[in-house]
């Protein structure tokens, strides 16, 4: 049995989620919490196996319980949960320490395996946050390296043209007009002193963009 | 040259006259000479005639009474040796007596029976005579006279011979002759070598002649019959008888072989009928008879006569070549100085013009013709007045030219000239005259200078002068008036008025800043901000001040001001420099208008207005929380069960699935909805994460929304202030949102860089941009909002747009040490 620590200020939402985690078998709640000191708090009494956090709490929000968890409890893994679908949270909430992120609204259909995945050991990320979270850590790891000018916008644009995208396929990834893209690409060229495509490709793999 | 032509004219009619009258002189001379000459001529034929007549006719009477003698008789009709003895006797004695040659007898038939000459070598006894015409005529009873070269003694005679007569007194029986020696009668002319005299026969044998080689020479040329019958004459011997070549010229003159001429007289000789005495003179000689004595005795005094003649001419001619080169020098020069004067009368360049006594214009200058525009031959002649206008002629003729023919000058007199475009010219003349022998001034030098550009400048000055005079009047009026009025605004103005020196010396204070300071204007003047005022405000005054005078223009500053009360005033001043003459900034002028109150009320209004923007924000955040937190939640609740729903209904009752499905979208649907609405009111990232995550969150959503490219650029960011935050995040919200409505931009940029406690933020774009001051209202009120957050958080916004050049907008906020709570 997996034992999961609900923390939402919410308990209609608590509700909910409690319901989607009992109806699989496999695991159960031991606690729940509607604020980050209690969170942190039950996970101290009832030691689950896996936390599943609102960003949104009053007292400590659920970054600061998932950092506060990194030195209290460092192997007990952390599922962001959270209205919020901006990569931005995501981001921040990977490099508190969260392994896992999931917005409420794709709960009922993700929730479970994202916990199992999490028990197992491993990160629960969507597409879209896995590569934020790989641009963010690509920059954020050196010191001093050419990445350091490029916005994020252009690190993902850098990091699809690695990966041999076409511009309109950017775009579309994007949701942004082919034009955009290209003003990223020069941008790119430019900042980085490379000329063309081919460079810029083989730039993203030395620095560790794209796996080869 | 033609005066040395004449003065060589005049010396040759001088030596000509004088050879003339030489000549004349000896003309006469010789003509009376030749005269003379003539006279002597004459007397000397005649005496010649006289004396010939004497000794060749004086023997007819001797012969006659020879004749008569009874031995001659005797000896004839008995011619024996003692008759014959007596006749010779007799003979001889006739001949001694007479002095004669030859006395001779000859018989009837001629032949000579008694003579003289009988002893002598060449005696005539026993010659006959009889072929001698002589010899018959004497036996024609006719005593003779004859003139012959004897044929026996071959001496020439003048025979005379009578018939001797017997018995029969008219029948001769004999002829007796008496031959006298022509030698002896020539020895007794005793002529000079220069004469010639001659005795000839009719045709001209010289029988006679003072030359002995002229002797039986033929006067005129005669024919050869002529010479016959001389020859056969046997009278002048046997010949031959030359031609002497002369010949008869004017029966006075005869002229030789070699031209010369003589002069010739001729007298018949006494019993020779035909025979002529010639006397023959050379005219040369004549001549030379006058000139040879004249010569000698004229001759030197001739000779130095002439040559001093010689020299006088010469030195007369020399004189007058001198003065002649002399007076061609001058006549030169004259010219010279003519066509001098001429050209520089004509080249002058003055306008020059001279009058006669008639008032006509006999010359003018080439500047004259030109200043007036009229052609020489136009005004040559003409009367000067015909060329000054009306006013001016009738002065001319009234006044001036009267007065200047009178006194013969005159000077600056103003005229108008008419010119020939009908231009009037001014100007001023003066004129002197020249005068004749008499004195009496004949004609005018005339100099008019053109005075209009003077006059027309005088009189611009003057009228610049009387409107400067008026106009100084306004002027100095305007400066009392202004004066007054500023002084009035000064007295009156609430505001604090005063003027400071580069020194900062008062030099002027107004009655609002003397009841401030409760010192009157002349107290004060001198003195500095910090006679006035605490240390620290006097400071700021001088700093600004200084300000001024270094950058040279206005400005205005916010100063503070403590009143005699001790409440501290806030002004705003306006400072702007006085400029020196040398352009120097001399002084500082200062406008300060007390807004204490303007202040207190602003402040009032600012807090108020970030007051109710702050509770705008607030109640934005809350409703946007309460939204997406409380609402969201629920909605989010409703799907799980929805889902729930859907899974335990799905093999039971597919159509309540199907509903619950729906369901779970409309859920979806909704939740979007409510957080579109919660992230528009105010995002969630802005508070959650902070102003980076935010703005890099909506550029992103903007690039998305718009299609328009947007790079978000910052620098590493430090915590910021809630408000700054907001207000950051809110103009870069609606810059974007004003670039996406009108830019029509293919891009924007949008950077952000904090820095030293400075935060900027810009935007930028590559739009159309607009003319800075002309927004449109939809702009404006959005720039104006923009503006009005900046201040709120005490910064500035600056709008820099251009047609064409895109649009940049920038936010600049200075921020203290501590900052607000940021995660």
């Amino acid at each position: 049995m997996i034992r999961v620590l609900l923390a939402d200020d919410h308990s209609i939402v608590r509700d909910g989620l409690r319901r989607i985690v009992e109806e699989d078998g496999a695991m159960t709640v031991v606690a729940e919490a509607s604020d980050g000191r209690e969170a942190l708090r039950k996970i101290d009494d009832s030691r689950p196996d896996v936390a599943v956090v609102d960003i949104s709490m009053p007292g400590y929000d659920g970054l600061e319980v998932v950092s506060r968890l990194k030195d209290a409890h460092p192997t007990l893994p952390v599922l962001i949960l959270t209205m919020h679908e901006e990569a931005q949270y995501v981001v921040r909430a990977i490099e508190a320490g969260a392994m896992g992120y999931l917005t409420k609204q794709s709960a009922p259909e993700q929730l479970v395996t994202a916990i199992r995945k999490l028990h197992d050991g491993q990160r629960y990320i969507t597409d879209e946050a896995t590569e934020a979270l790989a641009l963010r850590i690509a920059k954020g790891t050196r010191a001093k390296t050419p990445l350091d000018s490029l916005s994020m916008r252009e690190l993902q644009v850098l990091r699809r043209l690695g990966m041999g995208h076409t511009n309109r396929e950017i775009a579309s990834a994007y949701n942004i007009s082919i034009k955009t893209v290209d003003t990223y690409r020069a941008r790119l060229l430019k900042k980085l002193d490379l000329r063309n495509n081919a460079e810029l490709i083989r730039f993203a793999l030395q620095n560790n963009l794209v796996e080869p | 040259m033609r005066l040395r032509l004449i003065l060589l004219v005049l010396s040759l009619l001088t030596f000509l006259s004088t050879s003339i009258g030489g000549y004349l002189y000896y003309h006469n001379l010789k003509e009376s000479a030749l005269l003379e000459a003539e006279k002597q001529a004459e007397i000397r034929v005649e005496m010649l005639r006289i004396n010939l007549a004497a000794q060749i006719s004086d023997n007819i009477r001797p012969a006659r009474v020879l004749a008569g003698t009874p031995e001659m008789i005797q000896a004839l009709e008995n011619p024996s040796g003692a008759l014959l003895d007596l006749a010779n006797t007799v003979l001889d004695h006739f001949q001694t007596n007479l002095d004669a040659d030859v006395c001779y007898l000859m018989d009837r038939t001629g032949l000579t029976i008694a003579s003289s000459n009988r002893d002598a070598a060449d005696s005539f006894v026993g010659h006959n005579f009889s072929f001698r015409p002589y010899f018959t005529t004497a036996l024609g009873r006719e005593p003779t006279t004859y003139l012959a070269l004897g044929t026996t003694s071959g001496k020439r005679g003048a025979y005379c011979s009578c018939p001797v007569y017997g018995a029969d007194p008219q029948t001769p029986i004999g002829v007796v002759v008496i031959k006298a020696s022509i030698e002896r009668v020539e020895e007794e002319l005793g002529l000079g070598p220069e004469d010639i005299l001659l005795v000839t026969n009719p045709v001209g044998v010289i029988f006679i002649s003072n030359r002995d080689e002229w002797r039986y020479q033929l006067l005129w040329d005669l024919s050869r019959e002529e010479i016959d019958r001389i020859a056969q004459s046997r009278q002048f011997g046997k010949g031959p008888w030359r031609w002497t070549g002369l010949k008869l010229r004017d029966d006075r003159y005869v002229l030789d072989s070699k031209g010369r001429r003589y002069l010739m007289n001729r007298t018949q000789v006494e019993n020779y009928p035909g025979w002529n005495i010639i006397h023959l003179r050379s005219l040369d000689t004549i001549s030379k008879v006058i000139s040879e004595p004249l010569i000698r005795i004229t001759g030197p005094v001739v000779f130095m006569a002439s040559i001093l003649i010689g020299f006088a001419v010469f030195f007369l001619y020399q004189k007058a070549s001198q003065e002649i080169v002399k007076r061609k020098e001058i006549q030169r020069a004259l010219v010279d100085s003519e066509s001098r004067y001429r050209s520089l009368y004509n080249h002058t360049p003055a306008m020059l013009h001279s009058i006669d006594s008639e008032g006509c214009l006999v010359s003018v200058s080439d500047f004259w013709l030109q200043a007036l525009g009229y052609r020489r031959d136009a005004v040559i002649g003409r009367q000067l007045t015909d060329f000054l206008t009306e006013s001016s002629r009738v002065f001319a003729e009234r006044s001036v030219i009267p007065d200047f023919f009178r006194t013969g000058f005159c000077q600056d007199v103003p005229y108008q000239f008419r010119k020939a475009d009908g231009e009037v010219i001014d100007v001023l003349l003066s004129a002197v005259a020249e005068r004749d022998a008499t004195g009496r001034p004949v004609r005018s030098l005339a100099v008019s200078i053109d005075v209009t550009e003077r006059n027309r400048a005088e009189r611009a000055l003057q009228l610049a002068q009387e409107e400067l005079g008026r106009y100084t009047r306004g002027l100095e009026k305007q400066v009392q008036e202004r004066t007054r009025e500023i002084t009035s605004i000064l007295r009156y103005t609430p505001d604090v008025v005063s003027i400071k020196d580069r020194d900062g010396h008062y030099t002027l204070i107004n009655t609002c800043f003397e009841n401030i300071l409760g010192r009157s204007n002349e107290d004060v003047r001198g003195l500095t901000d910090a006679d006035l005022f605490p240390e620290g405000v006097a400071r700021q005054f001088r700093e600004n001040d200084l300000k001024v005078l270094r950058e040279r223009r206005s400005f205005q500053f916010d100063e503070q001001m403590p009143h005699r009360d001790g409440t501290i005033h806030s002004y705003l001043s306006v400072k702007f420099p006085f400029y020196g003459q040398d352009g120097e900034a001399r002084g500082v002028c200062e406008i300060s208008t007390d807004i204490t109150e303007v202040k207190k009320a602003q402040d009032q209004l600012r807090r108020l207005s970030a007051s109710i923007m702050a509770g705008q924000e607030k109640e934005r955040a809350a409703i946007a929380r309460e939204l997406h937190d409380e609402l969201g939640q629920v909605l989010t609740a409703l799907r799980m069960d929805a889902v729930w729903i859907y899974r335990r209904l799905g093999e039971v009752d597919p159509a309540a699935a199907d509903r619950a499905r729906d369901m779970c979208r409309l859920i979806d649907k909704n939740i979007e909805d409510v957080r579109g609405m919660a992230i528009r009111l105010r995002p969630g990232v802005l508070d959650d994460l902070g102003l980076v995550d935010a703005l890099e969150w909506f550029t992103t959503d903007f690039e998305k929304r718009t299609r328009i490219a947007c790079v978000f650029e910052h620098s590493p960011i430090a915590p910021l202030d809630e408000n700054i935050a907001t207000a950051a995040y809110r103009i870069a919200q609606e810059a974007l949102t004003n670039v996406a409505r009108h830019a029509r931009a293919n891009r924007a940029e949008v950077e952000l860089i904090i820095h030293d406690h400075q935060l900027q933020l810009t935007v930028r774009d590559d739009g159309a941009g607009f003319e800075a001051g002309r927004l449109a209202e939809s702009e404006g009120l959005g720039v104006a909002g923009m503006k009005e957050r900046a201040n709120l958080v005490g910064g500035q916004l600056e709008v820099r747009s251009a047609p064409g050049e895109g649009t940049r907008i920038r936010l600049r906020v200075s921020f203290p040490e501590q900052s607000g709570e940021m995660t």
